[in-house]
């Protein structure tokens, strides 16, 4: 397990990965994807609709299959022996925060380290330890008062604190985080936005899906533009939208060619 | 699915005309209009036929009046041998729909398993409760273990399609996180699934046992126990005043049943 956290080994490596071929699409979802990520970086993943963002993140964590390629999270490729010590390293953030909506803020947090028990110790209920490191991480991020309340109950930037709370409860190297702000008022998508950039500060890599490029330029260092399963721009953020402004003429001109 | 695609593609297409899109609203409109006639029709219902039969009803309807109470005690103790049945018959279903509704989700099975296990839904909803009491009737005898077995099955019908449906319903991103967590296969269900599914569930359940209730005295009818069989009885001997205290009991109970269940099933909602 060492190496996982042997920082001379990008933190995120993809080789050539391609998923399965999509009729509906004519390709696959991810088509020959070739990126590197290093520790400590905070990386925007840009993009079109369907432009494979979102699969990209999920192929990370071994929740979309991958057909060829190899993806190293660290150094260990993703694959089914090794997908457990790849997500021990891994904290998720999925749109709308992938809560249970009838758990508790607290229950949904401490699901976060079911990975850490066996089947028999969270069968009757969680350590007293882990309650209070939850109660802790809840409390940092302003719910101190939601602690008890039903997922259900909270506001959509509530909802995302409290599963940015249940990443952190694993202590991951590694954090991704798919549209973390799709559907949130501006208040929820500084607070979320903020959470994650102090993430970073502490030392976690953030790999974040956005569609609003302001944010982008203001929280990320680099950006990663996918177009139809490729990279296609890869570097700073300083003139992402004019980068993006020539990918939507050119995206245009492609479909008045096919039409 | 390819050919659904094709499909949609050409209803879209025809569709995204504006005068093509009032065109097929006048149709519908039109075969549904229809099909209300034709089948009035194929009823053989009309004014004359409603005038004369009307006298009749009020005949029968003044011989029920008033209830003869004295067979209160018979009448309380068949309710509670249909609450019996009601409450065995909903529990043997409810627990034989479990394993038939995960193999029916969209989300846990494969296609041909789904395939299946919908046929064999189908196949159970299409009985009528009275054969399935004729078939345990003549299995058993008569009486209430006859009913209870036809409630149970009957209830499969309905369960099973309630209990899939909250499965389907499970939103798929919060066991995914769980997945990622690295939480085994007992502790997303314990901690993903059951959370979302099991007040669904019970809220169905309740639901169904009070339905049973009332479907248990129509199984009377054919011998297999519960307030339905001394109903009937009543009836057949012309005895109107005492059938009516019998529905006057199982409308008491059925009125309160249903004010618990709802309560109940709304304490689940909100949970």
């Amino acid at each position: 397990m060492e190496h996982l956290l042997d920082n001379n080994l990008p933190a995120i490596a993809c080789h050539n990965i391609r998923t399965e071929y999509q009729s509906t699409l004519h390709r696959p979802i991810l088509n020959g994807i070739d990126l590197q990520i290093n520790h400590g970086e905070f990386v925007a993943l840009l993009g079109m609709n369907g432009a494979g963002k979102s699969t990209l993140l999920r192929s990370l964590v071994g929740l979309v299959p991958i057909k060829k390629g190899d993806i190293e999270i660290c150094g260990t490729s993703v694959d089914r022996k090794h997908i457990g010590a790849v997500r021990k390293n891994i904290g998720f953030l999925f749109q709308g925060g992938g809560l249970v909506d009838q758990l508790s803020c607290l229950d949904n947090v401490l699901c976060g380290c079911l990975g850490e028990l066996t089947t028999w110790q969270s069968l009757w209920g969680f350590p007293q330890r882990d309650r209070r490191v939850a109660m802790q991480l809840l409390q940092n991020l302003g719910l101190q008062e939601q602690i008890y309340q039903k997922a259900r109950q909270l506001s959509g930037g509530q909802r995302q604190r409290v599963a940015i709370a249940r990443t952190l409860i694993q202590s991951p190297h590694i954090l991704l985080a798919d549209e973390p702000t799709t559907g949130l008022d501006v208040s929820g998508i500084n607070q979320v936005m903020d959470s994650l950039a102090e993430m970073h500060q502490q030392g976690l890599t953030v790999i974040v899906v956005l569609h609003d490029l302001a944010l982008a330029a203001k929280y990320a260092q680099r950006a990663i533009i996918l177009d139809q399963g490729k990279v296609w721009y890869d570097g700073g953020c300083q003139n992402i939208e004019r980068q993006f402004a020539r990918l939507q003429s050119l995206s245009q001109f492609q479909s008045v060619n096919a039409a | 699915m390819k050919f659904i695609d094709r499909i949609r593609s050409h209803i879209s297409k025809i569709t995204s005309n504006q005068y093509n899109i009032w065109a097929v609203r006048g149709c519908i409109f039109i075969s549904v209009v229809w099909a209300y006639i034709w089948s009035l029709n194929g009823l053989k219902v009309n004014l004359e036929l409603i005038k004369t039969s009307l006298p009749y009803m009020t005949d029968f309807l003044s011989r029920l009046l008033p209830p003869d109470l004295s067979i209160l005690d018979v009448a309380i103790k068949a309710l509670i041998e249909t609450v019996q049945m009601s409450l065995w018959g909903t529990t043997i279903g409810a627990i034989l729909s479990i394993p038939i509704a995960l193999i029916s989700a969209r989300n846990l099975s494969p296609f041909w398993l789904r395939w299946l296990a919908s046929l064999f839904q189908n196949a159970v909803r299409s009985v009528p409760s009275i054969i399935l009491g004729l078939f345990f009737v003549a299995a058993t005898g008569l009486g209430a273990p006859a009913g209870t077995l036809a409630l149970g099955i009957y209830t499969i019908g309905y369960l099973a399609k309630f209990y899939q449906e909250a499965i389907e319903s499970v939103d798929k991103r919060s066991l995914e996180a769980l997945q990622v967590s690295r939480a085994s296969w007992w502790q997303i269900a314990q901690y993903g699934v059951m959370p979302q599914v099991l007040p669904l569930c019970l809220g169905y359940t309740i639901y169904m046992f009070e339905y049973n209730i009332r479907a248990a005295s129509v199984l009377g009818v054919v011998g297999a126990g519960g307030i339905g069989f001394e109903l009937v009885n009543y009836i057949r001997g012309f005895e109107y005043n005492k059938a009516t205290t019998m529905m006057l009991v199982l409308l008491v109970v059925v009125t309160s049943i249903d004010a618990l269940s709802s309560q109940l099933r709304n304490k689940f909602k909100s949970d």
